[in-house]
């Protein structure tokens, strides 16, 4: 039984990594195409070939080996991305180029098929069906101009489609000299009242919220207590044994107040003995007295006492 | 010979005596006193004592390039400092003060969270000031959370919003944490009459387990929604308290509350003083942040008692708050609270208001949390 629980945990672990290694692929995109090169970056060998530029939108690495790159829809497997190669992967939003020579064996980031104007380009996941992504490339891209796909939005987790005569192959498509929040907010609010009531009221807010919340935990569970009749025969019971003393509630409070040590331990025994009638203990005089040891101390009770009594 | 001597003068070029200058004496100096206070006046030792030292560690003169100072890249010090830079010490301190810390108090008398809440208007009025200096508005946030009296707070902010300013600002921080006796008791006593000093508060009610584990649980969900950007402090403090109260993770809690925030506590400490290197810490803007930490406090303090005074309007009878809590909606725990309590019994010897204050107290670090989470959502 309990291998089977585990078999059926493993199972569950593996499909949820199957499904979390899928939900990283969904954060690629084709970041920018260029198809015509004639004055842009060159290759490790030395041409000057179209690219792809793949764009990681995510806050974590994803790793791309597997999947695929095609200009046709009828064969999205047209060139398999080496799942072997350690360098298959992308940093948080980062960007990493395909050069597009037409000859997969110069390694990994060269494809097998060169660019073409008026095509569309895919990025297919590993199971060879999926489109994660798709560009189309106009025919009338003029040379050295690429499509680029420019974050927006205030979390830049949106993207629009332009063509620039920039194109910025391997780095970031937004904008280069966007300004910090801490320069925004020094133009906008340069005196820094704004954000002082922004910031006071959602303090006040969320604590006002959580305040609520707890008042009305509070009424509900001094409720609870009240109603069942359980308790009060239990308290009634106890009346009658009459031990229910200050002393036992103070022990009961102890025992459930201390969380850790033996001393829990003790004081529930305590308070359940004395709450149960008793009679276990001897009449304590109440009064402690300490007297110094003499001698030595090897046949002390106390000497065989753990010391951890756990 | 001549080799002798010209060895003896390359190795005097390594000593600190050759590469001192009169800042690097000043910062050992103010390390010293660090440690003197700590260890003679008891004021947070736990933190004076490690920050004083560091502070001599991290100002003792060396030849550059040696690779052992706290800002060469791969050194011992640089790599313990990582954490301070990274920010991933404050959160663990957060994991264990929430192992420690029983929300009982406030749980039981919810309402007092709005004076937690109110103090908190030290760090935005600190931050309202910092900019008026010409402090940049990242800056400024930094600075400002010195208000919330919460050290670990300051450190983690400050390390994402201005590291440079980091190891004025902890200085800071954890120095007007230590003098909360000085500078509460007499705004208190400024701000508040005879009468309002001995109001009495009713005792608060027992809080059930069951409440005790539903608040981490809640309190996270809530304030981790409205501010995501405080989730690695709310996400550590709520976790440390549910370890705390779940009753079924007992040895975790005691790690977290014991062991751990120990080791945390002494190189957080360290490293934040040795990265107060004098060329970076003895500057016209660390006495500017000394000055805004100091109004910090004393803005919280103020607000907090004023804030008490004007709620009491619409109180009747026994629902009245004794003002004299109002200072502790800071988050330096439990030393606030526990200047709630001495003031009160000087009025009144048997006016306990210790547990009335850690309702606030605990509130404050909350809230102080949620206020880092806001300048980090506007200013990161």
């Amino acid at each position: 039984m309990r291998n089977y629980r585990i078999f059926i945990l493993s199972i569950l672990s593996l499909l949820a990594s199957a499904t979390l290694s899928a939900q990283n692929l969904t954060d690629l995109l084709i970041g920018e195409v260029l198809v015509e090169n004639t004055c842009g970056i060159e290759d490790g060998f030395g041409q000057r070939n179209g690219w792809i530029e793949l764009f990681n939108t995510s806050s974590g690495t994803v790793k791309f080996g597997g999947c695929y790159l095609s200009d046709d829809k009828s064969d999205l497997k047209k060139y398999h991305i080496p799942t072997s190669d350690r360098a298959a992967q992308i940093g948080p939003r980062q960007s990493i180029v395909f050069y597009a020579s037409g000859n997969a064996t110069q390694g990994t980031f060269y494809t097998n098929f060169q660019l073409r104007k008026g095509s569309t380009i895919y990025l297919v996941s590993n199971d060879g069906r999926t489109i994660i992504d798709q560009v189309e490339i106009p025919s009338d891209l003029p040379a050295d101009c690429s499509v680029v796909r420019i974050p927006t939005g205030i979390r830049g987790m949106d993207f629009v489609s332009e063509i620039s005569s920039k194109p910025t192959p391997g780095s970031y498509n937004g904008d280069v000299d966007a300004k910090t929040k801490s320069q925004i907010m020094k133009e906008t609010d340069p005196h820094g009242f704004v954000l002082t009531l922004i910031a006071v009221l959602v303090v006040f807010t969320a604590l006002i919220i959580l305040a609520f919340i707890f008042g009305w935990i509070g009424r509900l569970n001094k409720r609870e207590k009240g109603a069942p009749k359980k308790v009060k025969k239990v308290k009634k019971a106890a009346l009658q044994e009459g031990s229910m003393t200050p002393e036992i509630a103070a022990a009961i409070s102890m025992a459930l107040s201390q969380e850790f040590g033996g001393e829990v331990y003790a004081a529930i025994a305590l308070a359940l003995d004395d709450y149960l009638g008793g009679g276990v203990h001897d009449a304590e005089s109440f009064v402690i007295t300490i007297n110094p040891t003499q001698g030595s101390t090897w046949a002390d009770k106390a000497q065989n006492f753990r010391q951890l009594p756990r | 010979m001549s080799t002798i001597i010209e060895n003896l003068r390359q190795f005097w070029y390594f000593t600190g005596f050759a590469n001192a200058t009169w800042q690097n004496f000043a910062m050992i100096f103010i390390g010293i006193v660090f440690i003197t206070i700590a260890i003679k006046k008891g004021w947070e030792p736990l933190l004076l004592v490690p920050i004083g030292f560091g502070m001599i560690i991290g100002n003792i003169p060396m030849f550059p390039g040696l690779n052992i100072g706290v800002y060469e890249d791969g050194s011992v010090l640089n790599t313990l400092y990582q954490g301070v830079k990274q920010g991933w010490y404050p959160p663990l301190i957060f994991l264990g003060i929430g192992a420690m810390t029983d929300f009982s108090a406030l749980i039981s008398q919810p309402r007092l969270l709005l004076i937690g809440a109110a103090a908190q208007t030290g760090i935005f009025g600190a931050y309202l000031l910092a900019l008026l200096l010409g402090f940049d508005p990242n800056q400024a946030g930094a600075i400002g959370i010195i208000g919330g009296a919460d050290g670990p707070t300051a450190i983690f902010l400050s390390s994402k919003l201005a590291p440079d300013l980091m190891g004025a600002i902890a200085v800071s921080a954890y120095s007007y944490m230590a003098l909360v006796p000085v500078i509460q008791r007499p705004i208190m006593l400024a701000l508040t009459t005879k009468k309002e000093r001995l109001i009495r508060m009713p005792a608060p009610r027992v809080v059930s387990q069951k409440e005790k584990i539903i608040f981490p649980v809640v309190g996270f969900l809530l304030t981790a929604f409205i501010v995501p950007s405080g989730l690695p402090l709310l996400g550590m403090l709520f976790f440390g308290n549910l370890l705390k109260e779940s009753g079924v993770t007992r040895r975790l809690a005691e790690t977290a509350r014991g062991p751990l925030i120990d080791v945390v506590t002494t190189l957080i400490g360290l490293t934040v003083g040795a990265s107060t290197q004098a060329d970076k810490f003895l500057t016209g803007n660390s006495l500017k942040i000394f000055l805004l930490g100091l109004l910090s406090f004393v803005i919280a303090t103020t607000v907090g008692v004023l804030f008490v005074k004007f709620w009491n309007l619409f109180l009747k009878g026994d629902r009245k708050i004794n003002p004299l809590i109002g200072n502790a909606g800071v988050s330096a725990v439990p030393d606030s609270a526990r200047v709630s309590e001495i003031v009160g019994r000087e009025f009144d010897p048997n006016n306990h208001l210790l547990m009335h204050a850690m309702g606030p107290n605990v509130a404050g670090v909350i809230g102080s949390a949620v206020a880092a989470g806001i300048l980090l959502g506007f200013l990161g």
